[in-house]
Order: C-alpha cells, then sequence, then structure tokens
C-alpha cells in the first residue's frame, strides 16, 4: 500500500498466526508466524513462542507494509 | 639555566649549562612540596643561575583528589546551579551509560558545594543595563552565611558581568567588610569573557590556585634565595609559557597544571634548530602517550582547557590529545578474545609486572622486554633490574587460548596503531596533511614505540632528539616569557566598530606594559581576536590583529582576516554573513633565556655494532639486530634496521625497513629506506 | 547470509582456535583486533573533520549526525561501525543504508557515487536528516559503503526550520527525497543539487555544509580503501563480520544472564497538537528466553494526527538504545547488537507511523516513552540493575519576534525546558541538567542566549522537592524562567506532563511532573523573582500540565492543560515565561537512605525539612537558608517516624 488512512481502531496490536509443528530448539508445539524487525530489516517469520527460536526466517518487504506509490512504475502496476 | 618538574611521583630538576643537560631526580613529598625542589636545585647548584622556571601539576591533582580548600561562591540569584550544569554533554562514550555522573556535579564531587554556592539579587542585561540594583543588605545576608561557614575565599561569578564589574567589585567590598582579609577572585577581572559557565569556573580555580600556591611560591623564592639564587623564578602556564612568579600568583588559575605542554615548546624549540617547523610531537609516558602539533614553529594552542570532562577553565593551553598506549599501560583481553593494551595503567607503583613490585599485570613495558628490546640490567640507566620471568608470568597469566608469542607482539603492535590513529584524528581535526609533518618521538618509551608507527602513518620521518627522556623538561628552558590579557564584547564588526575593539586593546595593552615595566622595547606585541560568523554558537579563535592603531580602516581588515583564517582551518568561506568579535586577546612576549643545542662535529666514529641481539616475536623466525651506543655515533652515522640504539634512559628501536640517520645535533632522524614495504 | 539467530550453545568467539577464527573470518585474530578498532576510527575521524568543518550550531552543539562504515549488499550491509554521535540516529543508521541503496540499485553503483534520501518512512528520524551514500569500490568490486546522516537547518514545508508539533501530513513536513544521486562518478548531478536547494530555506548555509559532507564520504572512502590495500578485501569483509558478531554475542551474553520471563509496561505522549482529547500510549510486552528476547508494541496508540509521531526504525532504534543503556552500555553500536532481539510492531501507531497523514517530526518524543516503557519493563527484573526515569521530553521552546528597528530575531532551544533530570541508578544519585536518554549535547550559556535575543534568564535552578525520592535520589526538576524585553512568539512543545516521567525502581518513588506558564508584565513594571512553590502560580497563566485548577501548581489530582489551545503564545514586553522540567525517578527505598545523605539534600536544597519527613521519614532540626552547617538529624523522632512509615505501607 502506498497510503494509509490514520487507524480507526484506538489500539493496535500484531496477529500472530499458529502453525502447526514442533519446535526443534525446546520441542514446544507453540508456534506462530507473523511480521518482525530484527538485525537486517523486516522478516516474516515462523517461532516458537516459548523459546523464541526462529525455524524460517523470509526477507520480508523493504520498507514494511509502505510501498512508495513511484515505485509501481518499473513494476507496471498500480497500488 | 634551571627547570623543575614537580611531578606525583618525582621531582626532576634539569640543568643546562655550556650545552649539557643535567638531572637531579627526588622523590615528590604533596606534604611539604618545596622541599624536594630546593633539595634538587641544591645538589644542581644554583649560583649563577638567571633563571628558574618551575612547572607542577599541583593544583591539578589538588583539583582531582578534591583535596581543596573551603570557598564559597557568589552569582545572580537563580544562577548557583551554573556550577553543577557545566555546558551540560556527556562524554560519548557514556552517552548510554545512565551509571556515568558529571564528576563536578552535585551528584559527585562537586569544588563548591551547593550550600556554599549563594544567589545575590541583582541583574545586569548584556548592554551593562541594570535591570535590578544590587540588593545590599540581601548580599549581607549570603555573606553573612559563608563567614558562619568560616570559607576561607570566595569566587565572584555575576550575570553579563564581562561588560560591567561594578556590581561584583561592590560585593567584593562588601565581602571584606563581612568576612575580612582572605582571597577573593572577581570574574570580570580573572578571566572577562562572556558565557558565564567557563568564566564562573575559572574564576573558582583561581580562587583555589591562591590558597594552593601562595605560601609554597613564597617559600620557594625565600629558600631558592637563601641558597644564593639571584635570578628569576618564573611559574609555567597551561601552554608552557613563562611568568613571574609573582605575577602568576596574581591570576593563578593559569598555572594550575604545565606538565604536558612543555614536551611541545621543547618540540617547538627543536623545530627552530632543525629547520622543520611542522612537528607532530608524541610523548610516550607511563600511562599514556600525549600528541600534540608543532605548525609553522609554534605550538597549537586552545582558548579553553579542561580539567577533567567539561571541567573547563578559559586558560591558554598547548591542545594535548592522550590515548592510553604508556610504558605502564596494561594488557588484558576482551570478552571476545581480542588483546586490548589501556586505558588501565599499572602506573609507576606497582609498575610493570617486571619491576618486581607486586603489579602482577602484563604491561607494554613487560612486552617489550620480552622482546628483547629493553636490556633487563641497563634500564633507567640501570637503576633497576627488569626480570624477565615476571613479565612473561604475567603474559602467560592472560585468559586466552593465544600462544606467548602473540600476546606480547599483538600487544606491542596494537599500543602502535592506536597511537598512529589518535595522530590520525588530531591532524585531521586541525585540517593538516601529516605528510607534511616529522614525528617526534620522545619520553623514555618514545623512541622505542613510535618507530612502528612509521608503518602505519605517512608522516615525513621520525626524529629522536637527544635526551627522550628528559626532553619535556628541556621544555621549560627553551619557553617565552609572555604577559597576557583578554576579554570580550559582542560587536558585530562593521562602520562605527573601530572605537569600541581599540578601547579594548588599547585598555589591555596599557596594562601588560605598566606591568613588565614603560621603557622596554625589546617586548613583541601580539593581538589577536576570536570572533564568530554571526548565528554560530561558537568561536574561531586567534584570528591575527595588525599592529599599530585600529580605525575604521582596521574593522575591514579584521573581517578579512577572519574569513580568511576561518577558510585556512575550515575549509570554507562565508564572506556574506557578518563577523562578530566576541574575545580579544594581547600578549606581550619578552625575551629569556633558552636551551641552545650543540652541534655535534662529524668525527671519525665507529658505526660497528656493540653487539646482535635477538628478537623476538615481531614475525615468525627470531630478528637478529644490530645493537649500538647512541654516544657513539655522530653526525652522519647511518644505522639501517633492524637495530637497537641504546642510551642511558632509552632504547630506539629501528624497525625492518628503516633507516636512523644522525643529525647535526645528535637527533636521529628515522626514515623507511626505499623499496620498503 | 549468515543465520540470523544466535545459537546460544556455539563455542564462543574468545574460545575459537587460530584456525577455526581464520576460517570464520578469513583473517587471523590480531588482524581482525586491528581492523576492528580500525572500523571505529574511521568513523570517528569523518565526524571529526565534520564537527571541524560544519558551519551549523546544531551539528557542533547536539552532534545531530552520524556516520558508518557499511559492508556491501553481498555481506546484508553488515554495519561494524555506528559513530558515537547522537544517540536517536543509531539504530536507524544500518536499516537506512540498506533501504536507500536497495531502492536505488547496487547493480547502478559506481565510483565516485554518492546516494542521499531523506524519507521518514524509508530512512528513519525526520526530513531534515538527509542520508549519504557512498560506494567504496576496490578492483572493481563494492567492498562497502562509508555514510553520514546529518541534520539540515531547513527542508522546506510550512514551518521554517521544521520543528513544530502541529504539522498533520507529509506534504506540510518538507520536501521528500527518494533515494537519488547527488554526484555520479565524481560529478555533481546537477538536478539533484537544485532539486533541494529550490525548495529549502537557509540556503546559502546548507550549501557549504553538504559539500562538506561530500568531502567527508571522500575522506572516509580513503580510510576505508587504504585499509583494504593494506589488509586485503577477504580480511575486511571477514574483520566486518567479526565485529558484529562480537556484538551480538555480548548481547546474548548479557540476556543470559536476566531471569527468563515475560514483562508488561506502558507510557503515554500527553496529546498531539490538534487538540488533548487522545493520550497516547506507547505499550510494551518484553518476552525475554535465554539469549533471546522479543519486543512486541501490540498495544500501543494509533498515529497521532500531527508530527509528533516516529517510525517502526525508530522504534528499533530505541529498543536497541534501550537494551544498550540495561546490558551492555560502553561499547560501541553494530549492527549486530539486535541479532538477539526482534522488534514486533504494528504499523499506523506513533512509532510506526505512514505516510500520508502520519507525519513525523518530533519523532524521539514518541520513543521517549518507548524508551520509558522499556525501562519500566526491565525493572520488574533487574532489581538492583533497574534504571528509574528521566525527564522524558525535548521541552523544546523556539521564539520569535521583530526588535524595534525591524530586524527579526528567533531563539530556538534556549529558553524552555532542554536540560533536566536523570533517573538514579545503583550508582547513587542521579545528575540534574542533563538532555534526555536519547540525547547529548552543549547547552547555550545564558550570556550567549542573552546576546542572541531580548531575554533576560531570570533562573535556571533546581526545584526543591521535585527529585523521586529513593536510597538513590533521582535528579531534580529544573525551574527556567525566561524574561522577554520585546514582543514575542513562542513555539511550546512539551509532551509529558500528564504522568510522570521521572518513574522510580526498586522501590524508588516517582519524579514529580513539571509544567509551563506565563505571567503578564507587571502592572508596576518591576521585576521580580518568583518561587517555585504551591502558591507561586495563582496570578500565573497556565500554559500545559496537569494542574490544580485553583492554584495551577503541578498536582496529581488535577487535570490536564492544553498547550495547543493558543497555536502561537505571544507575549508582551516583561513577560515572563517559566518551563519546569520532571524530576527523575528515585532508585531504591527511600526509608533506607542514611539521614547523614538526607541531611546533605537539605542542606544542599535539593530537599526541604518538610520533603525529608514526608518522602524519607527524616527528621531534619536547623535552618538550612541561614546556618547550613548547623542542621542536625533527630535520630530519636527519625526512627519513629520511619517506623511508622514502614508500617503504614
Amino acid at each position: 500500500m502506498h497510503a494509509f488512512p490514520r487507524p480507526e481502531e484506538e489500539y493496535l496490536a500484531v496477529e500472530r498466526a499458529p502453525v502447526a509443528g514442533t519446535c526443534p530448539e525446546c520441542g514446544g508445539g507453540n508456534l506462530a508466524e507473523y511480521p518482525v524487525l530484527g538485525e537486517g530489516g523486516w522478516w516474516n517469520v515462523r517461532k516458537c513462542q516459548d523459546c523464541l527460536a526462529s525455524l524460517e526466517r523470509e526477507r520480508g518487504p523493504l520498507f514494511g507494509v509502505y510501498v512508495p506509490l513511484g515505485l509501481e512504475i518499473l513494476r507496471g502496476a498500480g497500488g | 639555566m634551571l627547570g623543575v618538574d614537580v611531578g606525583g611521583t618525582f621531582t626532576d630538576v634539569v640543568s643546562v649549562r655550556d650545552g649539557r643537560i643535567e638531572v637531579a631526580k627526588v622523590p615528590s613529598d604533596p606534604a611539604t612540596p618545596a622541599a624536594p625542589v630546593i633539595e634538587g636545585a641544591r645538589r644542581l647548584g644554583v649560583e649563577g643561575r638567571p633563571v628558574f622556571n618551575h612547572a607542577s601539576t599541583m593544583g591539578l591533582n589538588a583539583v582531582i583528589t578534591r583535596r581543596l580548600p573551603k570557598i564559597g561562591f557568589l552569582t545572580t540569584e537563580g544562577h548557583r546551579d551554573m556550577l553543577t550544569m557545566g555546558t551540560v554533554w556527556r562524554p560519548l562514550d557514556a552517552q548510554t551509560d545512565a551509571g556515568w555522573r558529571r564528576s563536578f556535579g552535585d551528584a559527585a564531587r562537586p569544588l563548591v558545594p551547593r550550600y556554599l554556592r549563594r544567589g545575590v539579587t541583582e541583574r545586569l542585561l548584556p548592554d551593562g543595563s541594570v535591570l535590578t540594583p544590587l540588593d545590599e543588605e540581601q548580599a549581607r545576608r549570603q555573606l553573612a552565611v559563608l563567614a558562619r561557614c568560616r570559607v576561607e575565599g570566595v569566587a565572584i561569578c555575576l550575570l553579563n558581568a564581562y561588560v560591567d564589574a561594578t556590581h561584583e567589585k561592590r560585593l567584593r567590598e562588601l565581602a571584606r567588610e563581612v568576612l575580612g582579609e582572605l582571597p577573593i577572585s572577581l570574574s570580570s577581572e580573572t578571566s572577562p569573557l562572556a558565557k558565564e559557565y567557563a568564566r564562573a569556573s575559572t574564576t573558582v580555580v583561581d580562587v583555589l590556585m591562591k590558597l594552593v600556591y601562595a605560601d609554597y611560591a613564597t617559600e620557594l623564592d625565600r629558600e631558592l634565595r637563601d641558597l644564593g639564587f639571584a635570578g628569576e623564578l618564573n611559574f609555567a602556564d597551561c601552554a608552557a609559557t613563562l611568568l613571574p612568579w609573582e605575577a602568576a600568583l596574581e591570576q593563578p588559575f593559569r598555572i594550575v597544571v604545565a606538565g604536558p605542554a612543555a614536551g611541545t615548546v621543547s618540540c617547538a624549540r627543536l623545530a627552530e634548530t632543525l629547520a622543520d617547523g611542522n612537528l607532530i610531537c608524541c610523548d610516550v609516558g607511563g600511562t599514556s602517550t600525549d600528541v600534540s602539533l608543532v605548525r609553522d614553529f609554534r605550538p597549537i594552542v586552545s582558548n579553553t582547557f579542561e580539567l577533567e570532562h567539561d571541567l573547563v577553565i578559559n586558560a591558554l593551553s598547548t591542545e594535548v590529545r592522550s590515548v592510553g598506549a604508556g610504558g605502564g599501560s596494561i594488557v588484558s583481553i576482551s570478552a571476545t578474545g581480542d588483546v586490548l593494551v589501556g586505558p588501565a595503567s599499572a602506573g609507576a607503583d606497582p609498575g610493570p609486572a617486571c619491576y618486581g613490585r607486586g603489579g602482577d599485570a602484563p604491561t607494554l613495558t613487560d612486552a617489550c622486554l620480552l622482546m628483547g628490546l629493553l636490556d633487563p640490567d641497563g634500564f633507567a640507566g640501570g637503576a633497576l633490574r627488569l626480570d624477565v620471568e615476571l613479565a612473561r608470568a604475567a603474559f602467560e597469566a592472560l585468559d586466552t587460548p593465544l600462544p606467548l608469542a602473540q600476546r606480547v607482539s599483538f600487544a606491542y603492535r596494537i599500543a602502535a596503531a592506536n597511537v598512529a590513529e589518535e595522530v590520525i584524528d588530531i591532524a585531521i581535526r586541525h585540517g593538516v596533511d601529516p605528510r607534511d609533518f616529522s614525528l617526534v618521538a620522545y619520553g623514555a618509551a618514545g623512541p622505542m614505540l613510535l618507530p612502528a608507527t612509521l608503518e602505519l602513518l605517512h608522516v615525513k620521518r621520525i626524529v629522536v632528539p637527544p635526551h627522550p627522556g628528559l626532553f619535556s623538561a628541556v621544555g621549560l628552558l627553551s619557553a617565552d616569557l609572555v604577559y597576557s590579557d583578554s576579554r570580550s564584547a559582542y560587536v558585530v564588526l562593521g562602520p562605527g566598530t573601530a572605537g569600541t575593539v581599540a578601547a579594548v586593546f588599547e585598555e589591555m595593552e596599557e596594562r601588560l606594559r605598566r606591568r613588565v615595566g614603560a621603557d622596554r622595547d625589546d617586548v613583541e606585541i601580539r593581538r589577536s581576536f576570536d570572533g564568530r560568523l554571526y548565528g554560530q554558537s561558537w568561536e574561531t579563535p586567534f584570528v591575527a590583529v595588525p599592529e599599530g592603531p585600529i580605525d575604521e580602516e582596521t574593522i575591514p581588515e579584521l573581517v578579512e582576516r577572519f574569513h580568511d583564517e576561518y577558510e585556512r582551518r575550515f575549509g570554507n568561506r562565508f564572506p556574506m554573513l557578518p563577523v562578530q568579535g566576541v574575545t580579544y586577546r594581547v600578549q606581550l612576549v619578552v625575551p629569556t633565556d633558552k636551551v641552545e643545542y650543540a652541534r655535534l662535529e662529524p668525527r671519525d666514529a665507529s658505526t660497528a655494532p656493540r653487539r646482535t641481539l635477538e628478537l623476538r616475536y615481531l614475525a615468525d623466525e627470531p630478528l637478529h639486530a644490530a645493537e649500538h651506543e647512541r654516544e657513539t655515533l655522530s653526525s652522519g652515522s647511518r644505522v639501517e634496521g633492524p637495530a637497537v640504539i641504546r642510551e642511558a634512559l632509552s632504547t630506539t628501536f629501528v624497525y625492518p625497513g628503516q633507516v636512523a640517520t644522525v643529525g647535526g645535533v645528535g637527533e636521529l632522524v628515522i626514515e623507511r629506506t626505499a623499496g620498503a614495504d | 547470509m549468515e543465520a540470523t539467530t544466535v545459537s546460544t550453545g556455539a563455542t564462543l568467539i574468545r574460545d575459537l582456535d587460530a584456525n577455526a577464527f581464520l576460517q570464520r573470518y578469513r583473517c587471523d585474530r590480531f588482524t581482525a583486533t586491528v581492523l576492528a578498532s580500525r572500523f571505529g576510527y574511521v568513523v570517528e575521524h569523518m565526524c571529526s573533520q565534520l564537527l571541524t568543518t560544519a558551519f551549523s550550531p546544531i551539528l557542533r552543539d547536539f552532534y545531530d549526525f552520524a556516520a558508518t562504515v557499511t559492508g556491501p549488499p553481498s555481506a546484508d550491509y553488515a554495519t561494524p561501525a555506528v559513530s558515537n554521535s547522537i544517540i536517536l540516529f543509531t539504530g536507524t543508521m544500518t536499516d537506512s543504508v540498506r533501504n536507500t541503496v536497495e531502492e536505488y540499485g547496487p547493480a547502478r553503483l559506481e565510483p565516485g557515487d554518492v546516494i542521499v534520501a531523506n524519507d521518514p518512512y524509508r530512512t528513519g528520524t525526520h526530513i531534515n536528516d538527509l542520508l549519504f551514500c557512498r560506494p567504496v569500490f576496490h578492483a572493481g568490486e563494492l567492498v562497502g559503503l562509508v555514510n553520514l546522516k546529518a541534520h539540515h537547518l531547513d527542508m522546506g514545508g510550512s514551518v521554517p526550520g521544521g520543528f513544530s508539533a502541529t504539522k498533520t501530513n507529509v506534504y506540510e513536513n518538507g520536501l521528500v527525497l527518494s533515494p537519488r544521486a547527488l554526484y555520479r562518478a565524481g560529478r555533481p548531478v546537477q538536478e539533484t543539487w537544485s532539486l533541494i536547494f529550490d525548495n529549502v530555506r537557509f540556503g546559502s548555509f546548507m550549501f557549504p555544509d553538504m559539500q562538506t559532507i561530500c568531502a567527508n564520504l571522500e575522506l572516509g572512502e580513503r580510510l576505508l580503501l587504504e585499509t583494504v590495500e593494506r589488509y586485503g578485501a577477504e580480511a575486511v569483509l571477514g574483520a566486518i563480520e567479526y565485529v558484529c558478531d562480537a556484538a551480538a554475542e555480548r548481547m546474548t551474553l548479557a540476556l543470559e544472564a536476566v531471569p527468563d520471563g515475560i514483562w508488561e509496561a506502558e507510557d503515554f505522549v500527553d496529546c498531539d497538537g490538534i487538540d488533548d482529547t487522545e493520550a497516547y500510549r506507547v505499550h510494551v510486552r518484553l518476552t525475554k528466553r535465554g539469549g533471546r528476547a522479543e519486543v512486541d508494541l501490540s498495544g500501543t496508540s494509533r498515529q497521532a494526527r500531527s508530527c509528533i509521531n516516529g517510525t517502526a526504525l525508530d522504534a528499533k532504534s530505541t529498543v536497541g538504545t534501550a537494551f544498550k543503556y540495561v546490558l551492555d552500555p560502553r561499547t560501541p553500536f553494530t549492527s549486530g547488537t539486535l541479532r538477539p532481539i526482534d522488534v514486533v510492531v504494528p504499523p499506523g501507531t506513533i512509532v510506526s507511523a505512514l505516510p500520508p497523514d502520519g507525519a513525523v517530526f518530533l519523532y524521539w518524543e514518541g520513543t521517549q516513552a518507548l524508551i520509558a516503557a522499556i525501562l519500566r519493563a526491565f525493572a520488574q527484573v533487574l532489581g538492583d540493575a533497574a534504571i528509574a526515569g528521566d525527564h522524558g521530553s525535548a521541552n523544546l521552546h523556539n521564539a520569535g519576534g521583530v526588535l524595534p528597528n525591524g530586524t527579526p530575531w528567533v531563539s530556538v532551544g534556549q529558553c524552555g525546558g532542554e536540560q533536566g533530570a536523570y533517573g538514579a541508578t545503583v550508582d547513587g544519585d542521579a545528575d540534574t541538567f542533563t538532555l534526555s536518554y536519547q540525547a547529548n549535547g552543549i547547552a547555550p550559556a545564558v550570556e550567549a542566549t542573552e546576546n542572541d535575543a531580548p531575554v533576560a534568564m531570570l533562573r535556571h535552578e533546581i526545584v526543591p522537592d521535585t527529585a523521586g525520592p529513593g536510597y538513590h535520589r533521582g535528579g531534580s526538576g529544573v525551574v527556567r524562567d525566561s524574561l522577554w524585553l520585546q514582543p514575542a512568539h513562542h513555539y511550546a512543545m512539551p509532551l509529558r506532563f500528564r504522568v510522570p516521567s521521572g518513574f522510580g525502581v526498586n522501590g524508588g518513588g516517582d519524579g514529580e511532573t513539571g509544567g509551563v506558564w506565563l505571567w503578564e508584565p507587571p502592572a508596576d513594571g518591576v521585576v521580580r523573582q518568583r518561587g517555585a512553590g504551591e502558591d507561586d502560580y495563582r496570578d500565573a497563566v497556565p500554559v500545559t500540565g496537569h494542574l490544580d485548577p485553583e492554584t495551577h501548581a503541578p498536582s496529581r489530582s488535577g487535570e490536564y492543560v492544553w498547550f495547543g489551545r493558543e497555536p502561537l503564545w505571544r507575549t508582551q514586553p516583561l513577560a515572563v515565561l517559566r518551563y519546569v522540567s520532571n524530576g527523575g525517578g528515585g532508585w531504591g527505598d527511600p526509608l533506607e537512605r542514611e539521614p547523614e545523605r538526607v541531611k546533605v539534600d537539605v542542606r544542599d536544597g535539593y530537599v526541604s525539612v518538610t520533603g525529608a519527613a514526608r518522602d524519607y521519614g527524616v527528621v531534619v532540626t536547623g535552618d538550612p537558608d541561614d546556618d547550613p552547617e548547623g542542621l542536625a538529624v533527630d535520630l530519636e523522632a527519625t526512627e519513629r517516624l520511619r517506623a511508622s512509615r514502614r508500617e503504614q505501607r
């Protein structure tokens, strides 16, 4: 998205999507997927919610949810 | 000539007679500080000496240890916290350290506790007009509190008093009435410069130094005369320029410390002798390496000086930067396994492990001993036998998987790298190119460590002066006798301002001339001003002001000179911006005796080495280095590295790929041989 | 790239043998050590040169810039050295260089280029902070970048200089520069220079500063190239990795020393520049497991309607700063510092605002609440090592007007509540007169301020009994009274008075809140000093604060007064403006503070006789004003008072 209206809700939250699986480090089954900002920028991670081990870290978009409209010109698509 | 450098551990008295340098080293004694000085002078003889030049760290030590007399501080009501505030900034390396405290703040160790800092009802505006008249009754009440607390001196600094001293002077009269005769310093007399904090802290230090130095100086003068000394007793200030002792005691904040600056002054004298005006001065001491610059034959001087972080005084001082790489700097291992040198130091006591005085931490000196650079039996003229086994044990005790050879060589090379980076930084700060500079290596350990930096730095060459271990002390016999004064007035330089500027200079010059003796015509007058581009919050110091009367035609020239100086220092020119004069300075330089370097006659001396040494840890295989006695070398001698050149108090290490040549006054000039990598 | 989690069972770097070290870092340990300090020195040398040559006071006095050495894209822009300059820039530098170069296209870079960018949503901080990146090539390969971000005097927009709490969108804020070339192959790109200088005020000052910055980058490039030539590109790249790994390892080990747990905390920004109906909450949920941590900002308020927002990169930077304060205060910051920490941040909050309506300028006000919330969360587990809250806001004040002769004047950041309290720590009582936890700088002298603007500073002092009490006392509130000698208008933007920002820790008390007031010119024209007691505010016009409606003095039970009800506060000659900043938090139980130390505080005016009894349970007798050395502690009465205080708990 390139333009964001002010959120309607007064307080905002990040959704953590539960996923099935087992943590290879602690053996727990409490896994979730969500975006984080860490070393190297934005990542979409699958993490153990008990020991915080990352099972997967996939690089997220450069500016998070923000995509400047001008960048679309080379992708041949709008917003 | 005699000079004395009163240090924390030793009092060094240095004599130069007929080009011969002699030293008497007497243990310092904080309880009776004058006694070792007199003892040293007695040993070397005072009769017939024209000058006795004195430098001391006594004032600085009193401040740093807070062994200070109790004084009061009077300021404009509402502003007594200027002394706990400073200029506010924290050191950059403590920026995310919530445990850091301002050393002179009320939460740590204030020079004057808050209850002795009292506000007085009065207020001047920056144009000198009175917003609130001095309330004498209220002032007396504040003075009565100081009397009840039995203060020994009073510092007075009112806001905007650099413009008008009336209120400060009246307060002094009231103080005398209430408190009787005791040392009082007024900011309008001590340092009439704008910006209240530095002026106030200068005034506070001034009163403290009056109390610290007065009896000492009087005693020193009396006892020297008793010994038969008939010359001048001079005190060196923070820039190692000299003042007759009575004059120095009128504004003793200037003599709070003089040690490091003396080395730079010594370099400036060497610059004249060698006709090489651009020098990087590196003094490798016990706890640190001090780096300073001589440009165009003169030390680079700052207009302020910090006794501790942000504890500022308005003293002209030689700009010296320190890096924790001295002989006693401790070698340690970081959490991630790096070999580190300094900033912690074993100091003189217990000293390096090899001294055998109970120090068990390895130091740079221990590394040099293990490498074979130091002669265990010939250290400090044989005064101290160094124990190789203790040095080895100290390095072996480090918690690291690195082999001994690497621990030692890393320590030596990292110390050299740290010094090299500091040299680059000070050069960048002053916009100079190290390639145009020679590096002077002094301090007893300087010639042993600094040639290694030639491999990292693009300097012209390294110069090891005669007697590198005494070189700083000799600086006291190389200094100018200088009377100086300064005051502030914010003036945007333009038409109609010549009168103001001229009046400021005339007043200062007349006072200085009266002091020196109006009839003297052999004095040199140096004028300058600190100015700023309108809108800047800091000043560009020491813009030269021409001689002669200051009139309407001088003002455009001042503006032009400001732009020139600004461009020279900072690389940019802003001719469209108005220039504001802030502080005006005058120096009267009086001719005085200085040390002369004796020319070395070329003689047919052998450059054959005394023996061949094995140097360890510098390369995979031991290096075979020639060992020379410095006194056997003569002008023109060449020594190819790797080589070690010994003298009583120092060792010079000529690195592989370098060559040392002996110059006209016995200095060693070290350069990289052509094609050396 | 390397794995981005630290496996805590891995061999520590210090225990690697020579071979393993060489394998991992392509150089030996000595070279790695020398290069580690070399990277630090390269940025330090760049800063030295910039400080020496910059025109702009904000660079000289507030170090409002940062320099970095950054690895090439193949090393994922690993950043081994960030200069010790403004704390606010520290953590955004790493991401902003990556984002800028990636958008511009690393393949387009060639030797002698300089890329410039300033969009907060891409590079963090605010639009006046221009980021300059210069690629460093060796033997035709991109081996790294040297970078500098520096505050510039103006970037256009509706407020000269930009400092304001009232701009409502990116269009008012000023010129946005997406990454573009400022130099290509050593030659200036004319249209970029024109784009900038056609849109900014004070261009004639900014122009040489920008040239200076470009010269600085050349110095950085030269120093880095010399290093590559001496040690080889492989060793340099290996050492970059080494430095970042070392920082990550230090943080991991420090985290391992903290007990595992989950802690939540929050802090607040009073309001925005539109009205006072919405206080902005920053909520933190801190999870710590072994050597890893996660900071989740869910529960944080949506972005403000005017430019007090920060971006997600600022939130990340602040998390890094908070963790440095708590766990690793003295070592240099690198991109590896944050390796064991993930930040979970919902888009569109006050600390992760989005365009075009989430305007960003006073970004540090929101992130000050964030650092406070993190410190509050840590305080629940750290015990002795907890850090109390500071005065919390920049409390920036700007004013301006026109002299009778027609000359305009401005006063910038000289007369507000910029300097205030720190929070206490295990190390002792806190300092007063500092900038906030995310800033540092030189305060203007009163005499310089009075030369710049028609103002007389009547008072700049601590206020008794405002420090958070504790075994170690917090810093105090600071009162600053400015007397305006000419008609003036004032921009006030204080944002942390609703809730005490100086929270106490480990049993310590909160510092008092402050406020801003105005006194109209006195009818008789006589200037008087005013006290800062409860009864001194009745005749004042409250500008802002949480104040008693009757007395106008700060009060927890009072009500919030909003500064924005006047967009500009106008004053006539001899009006007095007062700022009082918040007191800092105390550390440890005040009833345990040695009575002698309380007596010293009474002697020195940090605490009153009444305050000593109320806050510390210490009964001090005597007259602190007239006979400060004659004070005494009534030990028996103190014992009794403290016993009854403990019972009341």
